[in-house]
């Protein structure tokens, strides 16, 4: 099967043109209706709906950004009463307070949709036993590709906390031949196989399908030839959308974008103008069909380009280029989004108002992004038993954990080595 | 086969449409459903060419038809069932049926016309049974039948139906949907307006929700059927709104 949802995919340009703009012009009457949020944004800059005439329209509005969704928290985007919402998702956000996300029915079936889509035109089909192997940062994820597999009809294991040598024992007892995961894991579990003699014929791997960080084309090359497999990679902003957004098809060539429920921009970061096909710019994304947590122009800081020509594999739906960046500061960190701010923010905890000086290592170790924290050592931390500054680190450790769905290593520097980079605190050391 | 794009429209000073965009493809049924006053009827009145001066585009197939005179319309193959039937109620039921082809009649379609008379006998053999009746004297099932089948007469491609089932029983209600849909098996598209949201969006394929003048939701009838917003608003399910949690921040 090449297509989900064959009608939508392959739609007519004009007939889909026609949707995009019925839906965009609904959502924006419901979003203005029932968000004072969105209803004070235009009002400020004097629009109303109605001056939307056309899908292009959109860029006379205004941006959404993780900043609004940080300050109308918990539930002030909602566009429906919470009788209506049947899940709320949370994630840690890149502000003080944590994005909460709501979905209903319709928004949990859209979803899964989607997310078959991803899947379908990544070669899933409902004999495949599918497994998922994600970080806890990415369990929203994991769960909107649970539900797309099993609306596919696959066999799939959701996600676990197994060790790699627990998944791969699994991925060969129960003859999985669909991996999903991010980029690096999958890198991870090739050295992993290595290191224990595994045969990549040894598994029934037909296909991985990857999310969250960025395909290379290096490490497609060496997964696809390690394993004698497709690899294809989605796209969404992980914090508040799901994974199926944008998705590769079999030629491999740039993410068709599900343009019956979102419309996709590309801008300048510095000041939010329109870019032309081939220009890397900001993705901005507008949802088309959600219900509950509507989302007008929302800056992903993700970088990418839009591409023009058309696809050989039938779908209609516009593609843009696989994110090629971030803007600002906001890291993808194993595919969880992160800003420093929130490290600071646990580590200030622990030590009374005192802002402590730190410096964030980010490396590759075995393919697996690693989060290394260089904290200046003080007094206050500091005790001549080791037992207590243990504790303190260890402490600090399952904070972030909790809070991030990150596992980091904390380690104390002197100031002078600190001094020996010259970046503010808070700032990034990025190996990767 | 329909495309409407940005469609606004006023009476007198009152904005009655407010950026409304909507399509009907071929062999379709899709229903137009909202409140009393919502712009439902004006929908249907734009693009029949009975209201002046609305902007916004109005494709039929390819052709931009807005701004067109009702006689034009009509040509151009939209008829419309208007609400409450004004059917001619002194005249008998053909005589009824023969002005509904009246442009047809100017051009000499003599056989086609009596081929369509057969047609609209064969959906509706009340109607055949009761040829020389006064329309007048028909029971409200029969006058929308009636109605229905004069604006078939003119052999649209796309019948606008506005609120076929007003004032008429339940068992009565079902008879009518149960024709309309086979009106759509024998290749008629349909755009109807409707007060009777359940019983529309039964027998629809997509609908519209309209508020003031604005469309709020569209989607499939079996997911507008489904939907919590038109249950409470317009299938009189336990309205109530809740907004728990607004003011918790």
């Amino acid at each position: 099967m090449r297509f989900w949802n064959g009608d939508n995919e392959q739609m007519d340009r004009a007939d889909l043109e026609q949707l995009q703009l019925e839906r965009l012009q609904s959502t924006l009457n419901r979003a203005y209706k029932n968000v004072p949020f969105y209803r004070e944004q235009f009002d400020s800059l004097g629009l109303h709906p109605s001056v939307i005439a056309s899908v292009e329209d959109i860029a006379r509005l205004p941006f959404t950004t993780r900043v609004d969704l940080g300050d109308n928290y918990p539930y002030g985007l909602f566009a429906v009463p919470l009788r209506d919402i049947v899940r709320i998702s949370s994630s840690a956000g890149t502000t003080v307070k944590p994005v909460v996300v709501g979905y209903t029915k319709s928004d949990l079936k859209a979803r899964y949709t989607l997310t078959a889509r991803f899947l379908t035109a990544g070669g899933v089909v409902d004999t495949d036993v599918v497994q998922i192997c994600l970080n806890p940062g990415l369990s929203n994820w994991g769960r909107a590709l649970k539900e797309g597999a099993e609306n596919i009809g696959a066999s799939v294991m959701p996600m676990s906390h197994m060790s790699t040598w627990k998944q791969l024992m699994a991925m060969q007892d129960y003859r999985t031949s669909v991996l999903l995961t991010t980029p690096s894991y999958a890198m991870h579990i090739l050295e992993a196989m290595k290191s224990m003699d595994m045969e990549s014929h040894s598994l029934a791997l037909k296909a991985i399908l990857v999310v969250g960080e960025v395909l290379t084309e290096d490490s497609r090359r060496v997964l696809e030839s390690a394993f004698h497999i497709d690899v294809t990679a989605g796209y969404g902003p992980s914090d508040v959308m799901g994974p199926g957004i944008a998705f590769e098809c079999q030629e491999k060539k740039g993410l068709h974008v599900s343009e019956d429920h979102f419309v996709v921009e590309i801008v300048r970061p510095e000041n939010g103008e329109p870019l032309p096909p081939g220009e890397i710019g900001e993705v901005v994304l507008t949802t088309l069909t959600a219900r509950a947590f509507p989302l007008i122009r929302f800056r992903t800081g993700d970088l990418a380009c839009a591409m023009e020509e058309s696809c050989p594999c039938g779908r209609s739906l516009a593609r843009m280029s696989q994110i090629t960046g971030r803007t600002g500061e906001v890291l993808t960190i194993r595919g969880v989004k992160v800003h420093p701010v929130q490290i600071e923010r646990i580590l200030k905890g622990a030590r009374e108002d005192t802002s402590p000086r730190f410096l964030l290592h980010l490396y590759k170790e075995n393919y697996l992004d690693m989060v290394e924290i260089w904290l200046q050592m003080e007094d206050n931390i500091f005790s001549d038993e080791v037992k207590v500054v243990e504790n303190t680190l260890r402490g600090l450790r399952q904070r972030i954990f909790q809070t991030l769905g990150l596992d980091v290593t904390i380690k104390l520097m002197e100031a002078s080595t600190l001094d020996q980079y010259a970046v503010p605190t808070g700032g990034v050391i990025d190996d990767r | 086969m329909l495309k409407i794009k940005n469609l606004h429209a006023y009476y007198g000073r009152i904005k009655a449409l407010d950026n409304v965009s909507l399509h009907v493809r071929a062999g379709e049924i899709v229903c137009l459903i909202g409140a009393n006053g919502a712009g439902k009827t004006t929908i249907l009145n734009t693009i029949s060419g009975l209201i002046p001066r609305a902007q916004g585009d109005i494709f039929l197939k390819e052709i931009n038809i807005n701004g067109l005179p009702p006689e034009k319309v009509v040509a151009a193959g939209i008829s419309q069932v208007p609400e409450g039937r004004q059917i001619f109620g002194p005249l008998t039921v053909l005589e009824n049926l023969e002005l509904g082809a009246y442009l047809r009649f100017k051009k000499k379609e003599k056989e086609p016309i009596k081929k369509d008379l057969e047609w609209v006998f064969e959906l509706f053999p009340r109607l055949q049974e009761r040829m020389k009746q006064i329309a007048g004297t028909l029971s409200g099932g029969e006058q929308q039948m009636l109605a229905i089948g004069r604006a078939l007469m003119a052999r649209p491609k796309l019948l606008l139906l506005d609120e076929p089932s007003m004032g008429l029983a339940p068992l009565v209600v079902k008879d009518i949907m149960n024709t309309v849909s086979a009106l759509r098996d024998s290749g008629v598209t349909i755009l109807m307006v409707e007060q009777n949201a359940r019983a529309s969006l039964k027998i629809s394929d997509r609908g519209y929700v309209l508020e003031t003048g604005r469309i709020v939701l569209q989607g499939n009838s079996e997911d507008l059927l489904n939907d919590n917003d038109v249950k409470r608003a317009y299938l009189g399910k336990d309205y109530k709104t809740f907004w728990e949690g607004r003011d918790l921040a």
